[in-house]
């Protein structure tokens, strides 16, 4: 197991190189510079000297092969670089911005748990019955609501017009951290509420579960022991890209509730051509990613006993 | 039993007068939050240290820092932390400055505290040197002269930009970049600096008179809706930067007041000298003549544009108002096409010449949203013309500007950001940004001569000749100016948007 980890670790080195040099890469293909939207937004025309001073401070006036060697190896070093922008290091503005990402992370993920794998199980169980239909319906209606369409509506109803919550971000993290849970939750579980359903649905029709039942086991054993065992491979791997990607970040909520994570850092870093920070959320999201996979594996292989005897 | 309860009755007793006198002191200290759209790391004025980028319109913004000079209503410079100045001779300027005015560091500010300021402005930031031209700076007193390295006259508005903010260099800059606090002279005092908010205090000392409100927060909103419904909620009682679309929530309730002003940010295009299809000068005035500006105004950007003829708005005594132009008139456009051999021979709408279709690239980028918005706007009205435009909205923009890759190249510009207008000349016209490479050596000269003229109405005069020039050439087409708006509960007081939109938190905020 331990061979295994450190090989699949190892595949990160190729991975980072390959995904920091597409990116870098993509970004001067954009074209634009941070220098030129800096005077662009504020709307001021300044001399040409001003602005071929700004670039070559940040060596953007450099070739691009040269701009990325430095980049990469002021990174395997760990210094990554200060933000074009905010002029601050990427590395403290990184560290400073991700217990946000992280604590929203966790709350939308075990509330989206909490409401789907009792949903799923009871619409599973429920099969073509007014409760199945009822959750298949509001599932369908948390599908297709997006993101930024959910939060408005959240918004006008518990803000506006309850009363209830902040709209942004206060000095009670309790309370700010209820809208944007419940918005990231709403599409979030229905989707898992359907792939709960279907899951638990798949094994119910399974030989072992009428042999539980012809042999009397009651019906609550068979689903909490047996039947979700079975069932939360596809959880955990539908886990494993979500936590991926709220790691990641979720740049319209944190924009709309003005939560100071990763994802907003990171689109505003693009929108500005802020390559430093850029590059260092693409080396996370790889990081990330490559770990949370590990992380799905290494479970797979206590859960499941196929994938531990074909290894 | 009884000896708990009225144990127990006590205690409530104590806490609910606690509470009733926690309550009135809480009804007596004065909040306000703000939410504004103008404050962010992006936006490059995250923090306080006005040597620092943009950071001075947020020092300006929110009462922290004072310059010199301000701009009054119509953009004329007025004395603010100076009393007086006199050019001594072309390069030097003798500056009183007022007496009794305290940073919030409690030092005195004087000449030398003043100087310090300039010598650390121009010694760090990258616009300050090339604008203000300072050579060096002598102070004594309440006296401080300054002296250029070469005739500026528009000096005196320079340092009302806020980059001029006068700050305390012995307290020095506290915190860096988006956390960065100073020590002003402003009536508020800000305790707490991070790149998403600013909380300020009321600056007991201030120079000038007491300051109503004791606290204020100013708040960094990234979403016009999520603004919208702070205000709503109560969340924020004032806000800067609301949606367009949204301002028909607040227009008439009159729950809220609405303030707006129209700015010298100009939506304005420069047609390309160097292509062969501009070089005619019908099809440009055709093009000018076929946008229809009020259109765009009152329908695409909600009442939150006004329609211009030249740079400056009607604000400025060389405003809209001091020259004519063109004005929307499909049927003229159409004339002066035909005029010039376009016209529509195939009958598919546009017109052609020589079997080719009157194509036009109009360059622009989508950073300001109203720019994409003109582009599809005059898409269609040009159509009306028999124009066919093809948009190009790209960041990339200044490549294909520098490279004269364009037809009409459309931008946003504050034109006037210290109230003289110079600056729209020199790099807009003679300058850098004059990417459509239009050549007049009359207005050549006239720029020269603003460039070295320091009296006032001189200038102003010269500025509404060389504007008038470039109309008459059809050099550029002037589209709409960004009326700024700033909407809060009706019960604040003393907050008005105004033309520099650098003045928003004063000692005149109060929350009745």
């Amino acid at each position: 197991m331990l061979k295994y980890i450190v090989k699949r670790l190892l595949q990160l080195i190729p991975v980072l190189i390959g995904i920091t040099f597409l990116s870098f890469a993509m970004m001067r293909l954009a074209g634009g510079d941070a220098v030129t939207y800096m005077y662009e937004n504020a709307g001021t025309a300044v001399s040409q000297e001003v602005i071929d001073e700004a670039k070559k401070e940040y060596g953007l006036d450099q070739p691009f092969l040269v701009q990325y060697g430095r980049w990469f190896a002021g990174m395997i070093t760990g210094d990554m670089g200060v933000s074009y922008v905010s002029d601050r290091d990427v590395y403290d503005t990184f560290v400073e911005k991700l217990p946000a990402t992280i604590l929203l992370m966790l709350s939308s993920i075990t509330l989206t748990m909490l409401i789907s794998v009792p949903l799923g199980i009871v619409s599973a169980v429920r099969h073509n019955r007014w409760a199945d239909y009822l959750i298949r319906f509001l599932s369908f209606i948390g599908n297709s609501m997006p993101n930024f369409f959910a939060a408005l509506v959240l918004m006008y109803f518990l803000s506006v017009k309850l009363g209830w919550l902040p709209v942004i971000t206060s000095e009670n993290l309790a309370l700010s951290l209820i809208l944007p849970t419940l918005t990231l939750a709403v599409s979030m579980a229905a989707k898992y509420t359907r792939q709960v359903r279907a899951t638990v649905l798949e094994e119910l029709n399974k030989d072992y579960v009428a042999g539980a039942m012809a042999r009397g086991v009651k019906g609550s054993v068979i689903i909490w022991r047996n039947v979700m065992k079975a069932s939360m491979l596809t959880v955990i791997t539908l886990l494993a890209l979500s936590v991926g990607s709220l790691l990641g970040g979720t740049t319209i909520v944190e924009t709309i509730f003005m939560w100071d994570g990763v994802g907003k850092m990171a689109v505003d870093a693009i929108t500005m051509r802020d390559y430093p920070i850029v590059q260092a959320y693409v080396a996370w999201m790889a990081v990330i990613y490559v770990l949370v996979n590990l992380a799905a594996d290494i479970i797979y292989h206590y859960l499941d006993p196929r994938v531990r005897l074909a290894r | 039993m009884r000896k708990k309860i009225i144990a127990a009755v006590l205690a409530v007793a104590v806490l609910a007068s606690g509470l009733t006198v926690q309550t009135f002191a809480k009804e007596e200290e004065k909040t306000f939050v703000y939410g504004t759209t103008g404050y962010s790391e992006e936006m490059g004025d995250a923090g306080l240290n006005p040597h620092d980028n943009y950071s001075g319109w947020s020092a300006v913004r929110y009462g922290v820092g004072e310059t010199l000079f301000k701009y009054n209503d119509n953009m004329e410079v007025e004395p603010w932390l100076a009393t007086d100045y006199e050019f001594v001779d072309d390069t030097t300027v003798k500056i009183t400055l007022r007496d009794g005015v305290k940073f919030s560091s409690d030092r005195t500010m004087d000449a030398q505290a003043v100087k310090e300021c300039l010598d650390d402005l121009i010694a760090v930031h990258d616009r300050a040197p090339s604008d203000l031209k300072i050579d060096h700076i002598e102070a004594e007193g309440l006296i401080l002269t300054i002296y250029t390295a070469e005739p500026c006259p528009a000096l005196i508005n320079y340092l009302g930009d806020p980059y001029g903010a006068i700050i305390d260099m012995e307290y020095g800059i506290q915190g860096e970049g988006g956390s960065a606090n100073v020590a002003g002279t402003g009536p508020y005092i800000a305790t707490e600096v991070t790149p998403a908010q600013i909380t300020l205090v009321k600056n007991e000392d201030y120079w000038g008179g007491d300051v109503k409100v004791d606290k204020v927060t100013v708040k960094s909103f990234s979403d016009g809706s999520a603004l919208t419904a702070a205000l709503q909620t109560g969340d924020v009682q004032g806000t800067y930067g609301l949606q367009y679309d949204n301002y028909v929530l607040f227009d008439g309730n009159p729950d809220y007041t609405i303030n707006s002003c129209a700015t010298s940010r100009c939506f304005f295009g420069q047609f390309n000298f160097d292509s062969e299809i501009m070089q005619d000068e019908n099809v440009r005035k055709a093009v000018a003549m076929g946008i229809d500006k009020e259109g765009f105004c009152s329908v695409i950007m909600e009442g939150r544009g006004l329609p211009a003829s030249a740079a400056f708005p009607d604000s400025f005594s060389y405003g809209n108002k001091a020259v004519t132009t063109v004005s929307y008139d499909p049927e003229g456009a159409r004339e002066l096409l035909e005029e010039s051999g376009w016209t529509d021979t195939d009958g598919d709408g546009y017109v052609d010449k020589d079997g080719e279709k009157l194509t036009i690239n109009w360059l622009t980028y989508p950073t300001r949203l109203e720019q994409p918005k003109l582009a599809e706007y005059a898409q269609a009205t040009l159509k009306e013309i028999g124009i066919d435009v093809q948009v190009n909205n790209t960041s990339d923009h200044m490549t294909y500007a520098q490279e004269g890759d364009f037809d009409v190249y459309v931008s946003s510009l504050t034109t006037a950001p210290t109230g003289d207008p110079e600056y729209f000349f020199t790099s807009t016209v003679t300058g850098p940004k004059n990417y459509g490479n239009y050549q007049n050596e009359e207005v050549t000269e006239l720029t020269e001569k603003l460039h070295q003229t320091f009296d006032i109405q001189e200038r102003d005069s010269l500025a509404v000749e060389l504007q008038q020039k470039l109309l008459d050439d059809n050099a550029m087409f002037f589209v709409s100016h960004l009326n700024m708006g700033i909407v809060t509960k009706s019960n604040v007081t003393g907050m008005a948007a105004h033309p520099c939109d650098y003045y928003e938190i004063t000692a005149e905020l109060d929350v009745e």
